[in-house]
């Protein structure tokens, strides 16, 4: 068996269409991190993630934090998406101006990268898993790197929601003020 | 006076004796110091001032008011994460009050090998003085001592370890165990509530929101420093100028190297941003039989230094640290997504992590990014290093099972080793540490601008001046000639204490 780099490289058809795919997309996505925050985002006053975004976001997020499991609350009857969204419009827009075309990255990864003709948002939940693995798999660093950057967006969004933490046992914070409304 | 710029509103121009470029622990000690004294000080920062009013303990509002990019700063393959302090106080206002001087084998080996003969502990003795006192530094008491703490140290004297209760600067603590998070009780002895206001009182213009962009050097002994006014998110609001004869850079050993480069100042044998240390560290998971949450108490008041032995080899070696976070900071944690994550995190509240904080000879790079305030940050664990890494991964394990752990997740990445009392602990040497294959982390990042007597090895000399540019000052952990090998409070503002005095000593010379 060749090595790795030398199965990576072998001219199949599946191979040349994903590594050509691969580069162009993270070609096209290492580019987008200067577009400016206001031309890749936003058709809601306020809003970082337009809605096509937000609900490939709110996909991801279903994925990476199992929300769908027993006794989890749900990505979307809490307010995980909104205090990304909020983070990320607080945010420098350096770090933050590729999430909007990463997300569309993630969104046709499956075209690009698994020869899958599903977009993510229409995959089944273990698809949708199949898919986010590899990512995070992914021999590219850069690849790798845009997985973690929204795994732990993911995290942060969910993590962050009182309804979360009695199924987690974390008792919350201490100060009165934290946890009941203003 | 504190000012935040961005409420004020317009530019900010000054003209002052010293302008202080970061208020953390070196900037804070050495504006305190010098203002004290008569002088007339400027301290520009370019976060926030955030006060205990502001310390919710929500991690999902506190992490962008108080970290550097919101807490997801690191180096440029992803393999590291820094956490850094970007707020009035700097790091310390986040830091987990760990206070150990400067260890008598580092400063041998930083006399011996690094030209620096009068750094001795006699020598510094005052100012570890003056900086304990002021910090509040004392004794954690056994009864401070919180549950994860307590079976880490458990675990460690049943495999016959040394370890110690240490030293911290609280006054006044509740243990509510939100250090992490800023001090909502003010008991932590941070600059925010010690230095800072020193300085403020007497009489030291203290601006919040002020990005330094540039320092330029001359006519004469005149510096400008210019830059920006800046929001949060670092969105450019107004300008800045201060003129002043003596600058001290204390923005920490990531952005002070930045600003030096970006500005064109001397670097003639290119050390400038070079020998970046990190104290990288990884944390082992241990869940235990039973809830203990360990987020609620003083989250490190027990120390295990059985594998470090600076006497031996000053060089290398390593610690292990109990470490807790809140829901946020433990799940980014741990390794992977999904069911098996989630999974993992159903049993927060039974978790405790035990680090493995690195004393490294790896070294890395800082170098101008795409924008002031995002350098390019190279790193790369040498493979000795990777190797201690994984010895100490499997020591961290063997603690947190003699401690009563169920089982442990070791951080490899993408797929976390889980390990069950009772499994050969050796799996985590036999498998190492890959790079790019484990959760890395970094809260000590030094040596960028460092410290020694021969101008072709280091950037300043032995009281933080610089070699080329008379009258500029480095104050913070960029100055360690090497990596310190324990946590790095009181060095970092005892040795700008020191800094402060020889300023105060040659004050006709550089301000006159």
């Amino acid at each position: 068996m060749p090595p790795t780099s030398a199965r990576a490289f072998a001219t199949t058809r599946r191979g040349f269409l994903r590594l050509a795919g691969s580069t162009a997309a993270l070609t096209t996505l290492a580019q987008m991190r200067s577009v400016p925050v206001a031309a890749a985002s936003a058709s809601r006053p306020g809003a970082f993630f337009s809605p096509a975004e937000q609900e490939i976001l709110t996909q991801v997020t279903e994925r990476m934090v199992d929300s769908d499991a027993p006794g989890a609350p749900r990505v979307r009857d809490t307010a995980t998406i909104a205090t990304i969204d909020a983070l990320c419009a607080s945010l420098d827009p350096s770090i933050t101006a590729p999430l909007p075309t990463l997300l569309r990255v993630v969104d046709y990864a499956p075209f690009v990268f698994d020869l899958h003709f599903t977009r993510f948002t229409r995959m089944t939940p273990a698809e949708q898993d199949a898919s986010l693995a590899g990512w995070m798999r992914s021999r590219f660093a850069l690849r790798r790197q845009a997985f973690l950057a929204l795994r732990n967006l993911a995290l942060l969004g969910y993590y962050s929601q009182d309804e979360t933490w009695p199924m987690i046992g974390y008792a919350g914070p201490l100060l009165r003020s934290a946890v009941e409304p203003a | 006076m504190i000012t935040q710029l961005i409420e004020r509103g317009g530019d900010l121009s000054e003209r002052a004796q010293v302008c202080v470029i970061g208020s953390g622990g070196g900037g804070a000690v050495v504006a305190a110091e010098i203002a004290s004294a008569g002088h007339d000080v400027v301290v520009l920062e370019q976060g926030h001032y955030w006060t205990k009013a502001n310390f919710t303990q929500r991690e999902d509002q506190m992490l962008p008011r108080l970290f550097e990019e919101a807490g997801m700063r690191q180096t440029s393959d992803g393999a590291i994460q820094i956490l850094q302090g970007r707020n009035i106080g700097g790091s310390t206002v986040h830091n987990l009050c760990y206070s150990f001087r400067t260890p008598d084998p580092i400063l041998a080996m930083w006399r011996e090998e690094h030209a620096l003969p009068d750094l001795t502990p006699e020598a510094l003795r005052p100012s570890f003085e003056r900086v304990e006192k002021n910090l509040k530094v004392k004794q954690i008491l056994e009864q401070q001592v919180n549950a994860l703490n307590r079976r880490i140290r458990a675990g460690a004297e049943k495999l016959g370890y040394s370890g110690l209760v240490t030293k911290h600067n609280r006054e006044g603590c509740i243990e509510s165990g939100y250090c992490i998070l800023g001090c909502s009780y003010d008991a932590k002895q941070s600059m925010l509530v010690t230095y800072v206001p020193r300085a403020d009182a007497a009489g030291a213009r203290i601006y919040a929101n002020a990005r330094s962009d540039r320092i330029e050097i001359g006519p004469g002994r005149t510096k400008t420093v210019t830059g920006s006014v800046v929001d949060q998110s670092g969105r450019a609001m107004g300008r800045v100028t201060v003129e002043a004869p003596i600058v001290v850079l204390a923005a920490g050993a990531i952005n002070s190297p930045d600003l030096w480069l970006r500005s064109g100042l001397p670097n003639p044998h290119g050390e400038v941003g070079r020998n970046l240390h990190l104290h990288p560290s990884a944390m082992v998971a241990g869940f235990f039989d039973e809830p203990i949450d360990a987020y609620r108490g003083i989250p490190q008041s027990y120390y295990v230094d059985e594998f470090i032995d600076l006497d031996r080899d000053p060089r290398s070696g390593y610690v292990l640290m109990p470490i807790a976070g809140f829901p946020v900071l433990t799940a980014a944690s741990l390794p992977g997504f999904g069911r098996e994550h989630a999974r993992q995190m159903r049993d927060f509240a039974k978790l405790g992590g035990l680090l493995v904080l690195l004393h490294d000879r790896s070294a890395g790079r800082v170098e101008p990014g795409s924008s002031p305030g995002r350098p390019k940050i190279t790193y790369t664990l040498e493979p000795d290093d990777r190797r201690l890494l994984a010895e100490g991964l499997l020591h961290s394990s063997e603690v947190l099972f003699a401690g009563g752990a169920e089982r442990c997740l070791v951080p490899f990445t993408p797929d976390a080793l889980v390990l069950r009392s009772g499994d050969d602990l050796n799996t985590i040497t036999k498998r190492g540490v890959r790079e790019g294959e484990i959760v890395l982390n970094s809260t000590h990042p030094q040596s960028t601008l460092r410290m020694g007597g021969d101008p072709k090895r280091s950037v300043v000399g032995a009281f933080g001046e610089s070699h080329e540019v008379p009258g500029l000052f480095v104050a913070d952990m960029s100055v360690f000639p090497t990596s310190l090998g324990a946590p790095p409070q009181i060095t970092t503002a005892a040795l700008a204490d020191r800094t402060a005095h020889h300023v105060l000593d040659r004050w006709t010379e550089l301000a006159g």
